[in-house]
């Protein structure tokens, strides 16, 4: 019986031991993240979208985070490729804009189109829309996680609404960023002539 | 040798009484698998995989903690990007709030950073569906519509005033699961209050939002005595994350494993 009594107590022991440890794992978040020095770029101000520090798979299977876009605008939408008729219509509008653009200056900007379908949008599902719309080869399409996601709608404004049949109800809105990763613009609503916007790229270009 | 069998199955029932008792962590409730009827559903109630709650929405207090081990979130610090202006403007200083409010839910909090927060507790906000479904029951049963006087009373709380000082979180009534303050105190944020589309916006026949905002009627809502459930949704779909209101604050909710 006494034997049995120190089993007792030593498994006790064991348990608590353990528990304890999970404990301390807990708020772990908070402290790996300063080791990491997550420190943005000198020249990024508080509104940059650089300090995001999400990452993004592209459809070339290449990782991606906000700040890697830096040094060119960026014109950007959040899209879905399953998406049947206001995400192509975005596209479509992205492309319009991208054909006002003299060679020069489409050298100068960045296309970008964020997936707010995570859990369909792989790299080759991703990939399949890129061809299927004849997307320029330097266009980027990315993805993450729902989290990085949902942040990304946050911060760009962008409402989101999961529908039962794996579709999303969204808001059309073309951003478009400066060289630092702020937001300069916003165009919202579907087949808009493209004068804005290409008013506003030139005077982040120029 | 059978002692050996004895002492392994003895000690197997233990770890699973501890598991079992460590399952619903500390100052949560455990919300089982249901279902709730969401505003603009008609009758198609929605359900709910079971989950952790906050009893309390967070406190000054507990904010303050969090910024000792993330001072980038501070007043003085935080990033524009994450928090408007206003960002903890009810704090008398950078870093503290006043004493008397330190048991009072923290306000003034963006989006942004309630997830953080939530995160860095191994928690995450809670979504529209599972903070509705615990703001669905009432004191003594899980539907507070068969209540008496339930209803009145969350439009009574709804309709007065914001004191100019916040009472302390625990202090207006726990509710069927234990879970406190989810009427009456503050509003709080949810993980996904941004799909609330004030305009159906890529199928505008469909958009779920039609039956929320439809002036004077609500044909397709579900529940039409639910006034303070329409004063909620309103809020949120005009919400962005980075703003800031004296009367919107936050708990945390956690998976369910």
């Amino acid at each position: 019986m006494k034997k049995i009594s120190r089993y007792f107590i030593l498994l006790l022991a064991v348990t608590a031991l353990s528990c304890s440890q999970k404990k301390q794992e807990a708020p772990s978040c908070c402290s790996t993240k300063q080791h990491e020095s997550p420190e943005p770029l000198p020249a990024v101000s508080g509104e940059s979208l650089f300090l995001l520090d999400s990452k993004w798979e592209t459809y070339r299977n290449d990782t991606l985070k906000f700040e890697d876009l830096a040094g060119k605008p960026v014109v950007a939408a959040m899209i879905f490729t399953n998406c049947p008729s206001a995400c192509p219509r975005i596209v479509a509008d992205m492309k319009i804009l991208e054909e006002g653009l003299t060679t020069a200056e489409r050298e100068q900007v960045r296309f970008l189109l964020i997936s707010m379908d995570p859990k369909r949008d792989n790299p080759e599902q991703m990939q399949k829309f890129a061809s299927d719309h004849r997307l320029n080869p330097d266009w980027i399409m990315i993805r993450s996680d729902r989290m990085a996601t949902l942040e990304m709608a946050n911060v760009l404004g962008v409402r989101i609404n999961p529908l039962d049949d794996g579709g999303f109800d969204h808001s059309n809105t073309i951003h478009i960023l400066n060289k630092t990763g702020e937001i300069a613009y916003q165009q919202h609503g579907l087949a808009l002539e493209p004068t804005e916007l290409l008013k506003q790229i030139r005077t982040l270009i120029n | 040798m059978s002692i050996v069998y004895r002492i392994l199955f003895s000690s197997a029932l233990l770890v699973a009484a501890f598991n079992l008792r460590a399952q619903t962590p500390a100052g949560m409730a455990m919300i089982p698998e249901g279902n709730y009827l969401p505003l603009y559903a008609g009758n198609n109630r929605t359900s709910v995989a079971p989950f952790y709650i906050d009893k309390h929405p967070v406190t000054n207090g507990e904010f303050l903690k969090f910024l000792e081990s993330e001072p980038g979130w501070k007043k003085s610090a935080v990033k524009r990007l994450f928090a408007d202006e206003g960002y903890l403007k009810h704090w008398v200083s950078d870093g503290m709030y006043r004493s008397a409010e330190k048991n009072s839910p923290v306000v003034n909090i963006s989006w942004f950073a309630a997830k953080k927060y939530c995160e860095c507790q191994g928690k995450r906000l809670p979504t529209t569906a599972e903070w509705e479904r615990v703001a669905e029951a009432g004191w003594t049963v899980a539907d507070g519509s068969r209540e008496p006087g339930f209803n009145e009373w969350i439009l009574a709380m709804a309709s007065k005033p914001a004191p100019r000082s916040l009472p302390a979180v625990g202090t207006t009534k726990a509710n069927y699961y234990g879970v406190w303050d989810m009427h009456g105190l503050v509003w709080e944020w949810t993980l996904d209050f941004n799909s609330i589309m004030s305009t159906g916006e890529s199928r505008a026949a469909t958009g779920s939002g039609d039956g929320l905002f439809c002036a004077g009627g609500s044909a397709t809502s579900g529940d039409v005595s639910n006034y303070a459930a329409f004063l909620r949704y309103a809020l949120r779909s005009s919400l962005k994350a980075g703003h800031v209101l004296q009367n919107l604050g936050f708990r945390c909710a956690a998976d369910k494993k």
